[in-house]
């Protein structure tokens, strides 16, 4: 214990604990990323990389809810950008005569390089999140949540309607196909350890506080405002970050991903693992994920003991559903509840000495 | 003339709609802090049972309209029952999310025990017509919009404010505590705000059964997103600014949809919300909102 004070004392002890805490919550993550890379089957392999998306996408969620308490339901429109925004960028020339011929600001005959269009993608979903946030964080909890829920309705819109530059309601094809899995668990593992970097820092402590007691927080000299806006911008960099990778390793995009689906898909799993900690996030994708796909298996119609089953298409839907309500009466907590992986752990070794 | 009369009656009707459930969403919200995103499926229940009974052999549009209306109410007093009475005291957020949850749970049950298809209904559709005045032609679901919400607005301020369980109900939306050391059943005035709040969503329900003449599992689901949008313009929790907010979204989008050349008239939503943030900006309260003291209740 005494050890445990001297530690959160000194700054560098505790940078060098959360970030020791970050990679043992990304463990799971790498192990069963290298498993499904050397034994999985092809088709495992691209299931593997859609969980892994999902993994992204909720731990960039769980920086703004899980610290700041506020509901987001918009997420989804940040992974939408992200991936359109590399989409635009990194098309080769052929493949956009076919699709985008009529692009404005020159970029129909404009071609950048992965990387480039990525960073490139990441400071303009940057910009929407600091305009959005802006507004955002100024507004109480329940405001918020439907702005955010305003703003998805407005990104998908513009992705519907502006055919000359995202290409509307059909699929957005052709972007290049440049991540693999090894990959995907390499920024996987970045963006654990920062989620967590984040929650342990002085920000987001202060805003975590200011979540369970405003007026305590503010008598504090807390600027609640501010800490919303800056973990509203990192979620969505992060939410931004996953929409890039899944346009580079699909190919193929397409406007109704990157909306309500995606929303439901990724809140069950964060409330499911837990949205107060990382471990939650990563928790609750790794269960939700296989619990999906054995219900999807089901949903297709199934063969058990030689009788044909009908195609249940909504079975999904309600299991996510069913999920969220079940959680939320009994264990509003989640899985994983205060937490995290590497706590639980020394507080394991530690009763056991 | 005739255009501009026409585009007035629009936006009223519209408005009208919205307010109607936005007005819903607001009596429960001002009384036990629940953000209800079940309530566009509560509207879905309502329109569904309609078409089960007309599919059964129901012919009477009154008693269809009757059953929308107690569908509505019931499906909301069962969903409090069931999903919101855990959660009651639990903070804002874990309600909102159980919402969402059960939200989802019935669109997608309606997917796998009905149809994702959307369905014919075709037994209220005698609603929709168009009636002559003199020079002017006007929709008569329009007008009846109009008159039917205004009458049950006025209703509804009548109960608030002449019954027991009204003045429980306004009482209860201030401080829910004092309203129970008073001796009224905390069951009951929860109860009763959703059985109001759904029938008013049975209502709206009518209407959009009669404009659109089919139902389809996300039936609600946009409107009550307009009408959510609606209770944040007006200030959350707020009775008026629900009915206000219903009111001036109604009026930003006619006059969106009067004033974008053609080509543009799917962006009508994205301007519409980009609007009423732009809105937020200046009032983040809402136009009839007030600062909540945080220490009290928390929002």
């Amino acid at each position: 214990m005494s050890q445990a004070i001297e530690d959160t004392t000194r700054p560098n002890g505790a940078l060098a604990r959360s970030l020791v805490g970050g990679l043992v919550t990304s463990l799971p993550v790498l192990v069963g990323g290298l498993l499904i890379l050397n034994f999985a089957p092809t088709y495992y392999t691209f299931l593997a990389l859609g969980a892994f998306v999902n993994l992204i996408v909720v731990v960039g969620l769980q920086v703004f809810m899980g610290n700041s308490n506020i509901a987001n339901l918009g997420h989804s429109a940040f992974v939408g950008l992200g991936a359109y925004g590399v989409a635009i960028l990194s098309t080769p020339l052929a493949m956009k005569k076919l699709s985008i011929p009529n692009a404005p600001f020159g970029f129909a005959t404009l071609e950048l390089d992965p990387v480039s269009s990525a960073l490139l993608a990441l400071l303009a979903v940057g910009i929407l999140a600091l305009v959005s946030g802006k507004v955002i964080s100024r507004l109480s909890g329940v405001a918020a949540t439907i702005v955010s829920l305003a703003l998805l309705i407005i990104v998908h819109s513009v992705f519907l309607n502006w055919t000359d530059l995202f290409k509307g309601n059909q699929a957005f094809f052709g972007i290049p196909k440049v991540v693999g899995l090894p990959w995907m668990m390499a920024m996987s593992v970045v963006v654990i350890v920062l989620a967590r970097l984040f929650k342990d820092s002085h920000w987001g402590l202060q805003l975590r506080a200011s979540a369970q007691s405003p007026q305590a927080a503010a008598a504090l000299g807390i600027d609640a405002r501010r800490l919303r806006l800056v973990s509203w911008v990192l979620s969505a960099l992060i939410c931004g970050l996953a929409g890039i990778l899944y346009a580079y390793f699909a190919g193929t995009i397409s406007p109704k991903l990157f909306y309500f689906q995606m929303i439901f898909n990724t809140l069950a799993m964060l409330i499911l693992g837990g949205m107060a900690t990382v471990t939650g996030a990563v928790t609750g994708v790794i269960v939700l994920s296989v619990g999906l796909e054995f219900i999807r298996s089901i949903e297709s119609g199934v063969t058990i003991a030689g009788i044909q089953l009908p195609q249940l298409l909504g079975l999904s839907g309600v299991a996510l559903g069913v999920v969220i309500v079940l959680c939320m009466a009994f264990r509003p907590s989640g899985i994983s509840g205060r937490y995290e992986l590497d706590e639980l752990l020394s507080r394991f070794f530690r009763r056991a000495k | 003339m005739d255009y501009a009369l026409q585009q007035l009656l629009n936006a009223l009707a519209f408005g009208a709609e919205y307010s109607l459930v936005a007005l819903g969403l607001a009596v429960v919200f001002s009384i036990m802090g629940l953000v209800n995103f079940a309530h566009g499926e509560i509207i879905g229940v309502s329109a569904y049972s309609v078409f089960l009974a007309a599919a059964l052999g129901l012919t009477s549009p009154i008693v269809a309209v009757l059953l929308a209306i107690a569908a509505a109410a019931l499906a909301a007093v069962a969903f409090e029952r069931v999903a919101f009475r855990p959660v009651r005291y639990a903070p804002t957020t874990t309600g909102l999310l159980t919402a969402f949850g059960v939200s989802i749970v019935v669109q997608n049950l309606f997917m796998l025990l009905i149809s994702p298809k959307p369905q014919s209904v075709s037994i209220l559709n005698g609603l929709n017509q168009m009636w002559f005045f003199g020079p002017f032609a006007v929709s008569s679901l329009q007008v009846m919009e109009l008159i039917v919400s205004g009458l049950t607005i006025l209703a509804l301020v009548l109960f608030l404010n002449r019954s027991t369980l009204g003045l429980a109900i306004r009482a209860a939306s201030r401080d829910f505590a004092t309203v129970r050391l008073m001796g009224i059943r905390a069951n009951r005035v929860i109860a009763t705000a959703f059985a109001i709040s759904g029938a008013l969503a049975g209502i709206a329900a009518v209407f959009i059964m009669a404009r659109r003449g089919s139902v389809s599992p996300d039936l609600g689901f946009s409107l009550v997103l307009k009408a959510f949008v609606a209770c944040v313009i007006g200030g959350f929790g707020s009775l008026p600014g629900a009915a206000v907010g219903g009111m001036l979204l109604g009026f930003i989008e006619v006059g969106l949809l009067v004033a974008l050349p053609q080509e543009y008239g799917g962006f009508k939503d994205a301007l519409t919300y980009v609007i009423i943030v732009a809105l937020l900006v200046y009032r983040p309260e809402g136009l009839l909102g007030q600062r909540v003291e945080l220490g009290d209740k928390e929002i």
